[in-house]
């Protein structure tokens, strides 16, 4: 009797149910399959083999796609799982030009900075809402800089965003501020000396980022400076391929 | 018991194929060395044929022994029209159609930003450079309907468009005698969006 209910419990674990997931990247594997790196609702990201979709006829073809949201069940328990199904949710348009790279972007952040069966369920709502925004086809800058900074804040590195990091004063929207990435804001003294330090933000940004108001043509230029040196930060300075890719195409 | 090295280079050359792990290039070295040595001999002879000969077509791109393709030489194509394709393979396809007379360029590849691959490496400006020689009229984009696909497209089109080159895509929904109740629901769904007058 022991012996048996052991032996249920062990299949639970082995058998996830369907779950809310999403597509971050996959590869060729073998000679048919593909080896996917999956965003799951409950679990984080999953690495999963799905077995014979690359076959010709296969029904998987179509809706093993990046962007959009699935329904993952998969089984098996080492560090790669096996896909058992899958099927499309839908609910909004495929993403479109400009918003596919914005996609690239927001993935190849997940993929390097979230570490494999961590479950992040707050931030797979934050995908969820910033795929479901580019796919409307909103201010892609807007949606970026939201993303990232729930990003920052899901992996426990949230930005201070009312004081100063060093006195511990409100900020003052009309002063120069600097950000350490470890301290926060940190106020530059306007006798020209300090001016080298790289971001420089106004006061009023870094509170417009706290209530996520990106009206300000300002903001949003500042904002994406002092994001890009937060998120290399994190990344060991090591560069992100779709930036460079962007970069690329609008060069054309 | 050690393999003599010759044999291990073999065996760790095949394993360059595609899906061939140890084991399989193992067995198939084992196979032409003891029951095949004519077939290895045809092989080896046939590759270094191929690769010494084979190269790409100065105007499209693809694999071909002269310095133009079969195809970019032939008179009877319609010039204005340029078809992109992503692979030689898809060409092919497109050929079978029976559907399209014009010319084509095979990018080999698409853009991938996840893979590192961007513009340079899928040659945009080959493209761009092949599209000014004052015959091509329009640019038709038969990349693939992923979403790496579907950014390749996207920015050709916004690179040629900025030319003054016309630039179409392939459409995209129900196959052709379709019936919507065995249609999946994601190609369903977009054919719903992409719906056009009648």
């Amino acid at each position: 009797m022991m012996h048996n209910f052991a032996g249920w419990a062990m299949t639970d674990r082995q058998r996830a149910q369907t779950e809310q997931a999403y597509v971050l990247h996959s590869y060729p594997y073998r000679e048919t399959s593909l080896l996917l790196e999956t965003f799951t609702q409950p679990y984080g990201r999953i690495t999963m083999v799905a077995r014979g979709a690359r076959r010709p006829r296969s029904a998987l073809r179509g809706v093993l796609l990046s962007f959009q949201p699935l329904s993952l069940g998969w089984f098996g328990k080492g560090e790669v799982r096996t896909l058992s199904r899958a099927e499309w949710h839908g609910g909004h348009p495929l993403l479109q030009g400009e918003a596919l790279l914005c996609g690239f972007y927001l993935n190849e952040l997940l993929l390097r900075l979230l570490p494999r069966e961590d479950p992040h369920e707050v931030l797979f709502d934050h995908y969820r809402q910033a795929l479901m925004a580019l796919a409307r086809s909103d201010a892609s800058a807007v949606v970026l800089r939201g993303f990232e900074k729930a990003l920052l804040s899901e992996l426990g590195y949230a930005m201070t965003l009312d004081r100063d990091g060093d006195t511990g004063n409100s900020l003052d929207p009309a002063a120069t501020y600097t950000y350490d990435p470890e301290r926060g804001p940190v106020r530059i003294l306007t006798d020209g000396s300090e001016v080298s330090a790289e971001p420089l933000l106004q006061g009023k940004v870094l509170l417009d980022i706290a209530r996520d108001d990106y009206r300000d043509p300002l903001t949003l230029v500042q904002a994406k400076a002092l994001m890009r040196v937060l998120i290399n930060h994190r990344l060991d300075d090591q560069p992100l391929r779709s930036r460079r890719i962007f970069r690329e195409l609008l060069a054309l | 018991m050690k393999s003599p090295s010759t044999l291990e280079d073999l065996i760790s050359a095949l394993r360059c194929l595609p899906g061939v792990g140890p084991k399989s290039a193992q067995r198939m070295a084992y196979h032409l060395l003891q029951y095949d040595r004519a077939g290895a001999e045809r092989l080896g002879l046939a590759m270094g044929r191929a690769l010494q000969s084979i190269r790409r077509c100065a105007r499209c791109n693809t694999f071909t022994e002269a310095e133009l393709c079969q195809l970019c030489s032939s008179a009877k194509r319609d010039a204005s029209q340029l078809c992109v394709v992503e692979a030689p393979a898809d060409q092919l396809m497109m050929e079978q159609t029976l559907a399209y007379s014009g010319l084509y360029f095979v990018l080999m590849g698409r853009l991938s930003p996840l893979d590192g691959i961007g513009p340079r490496e899928i040659g945009l400006d080959v493209l761009q450079r092949r599209v000014s020689d004052g015959l091509v009229k329009e640019v038709i984009v038969a990349t693939n309907f992923t979403n790496e696909g579907e950014a390749t497209a996207h920015y050709i089109g916004e690179m040629l468009k900025a030319r003054g080159i016309r630039v179409s895509r392939i459409a995209r929904g129900i196959p052709v005698g379709g019936e919507l109740e065995y249609v999946d629901s994601g190609t369903l769904a977009q054919a719903l969006i992409e719906r056009r007058s009648v």
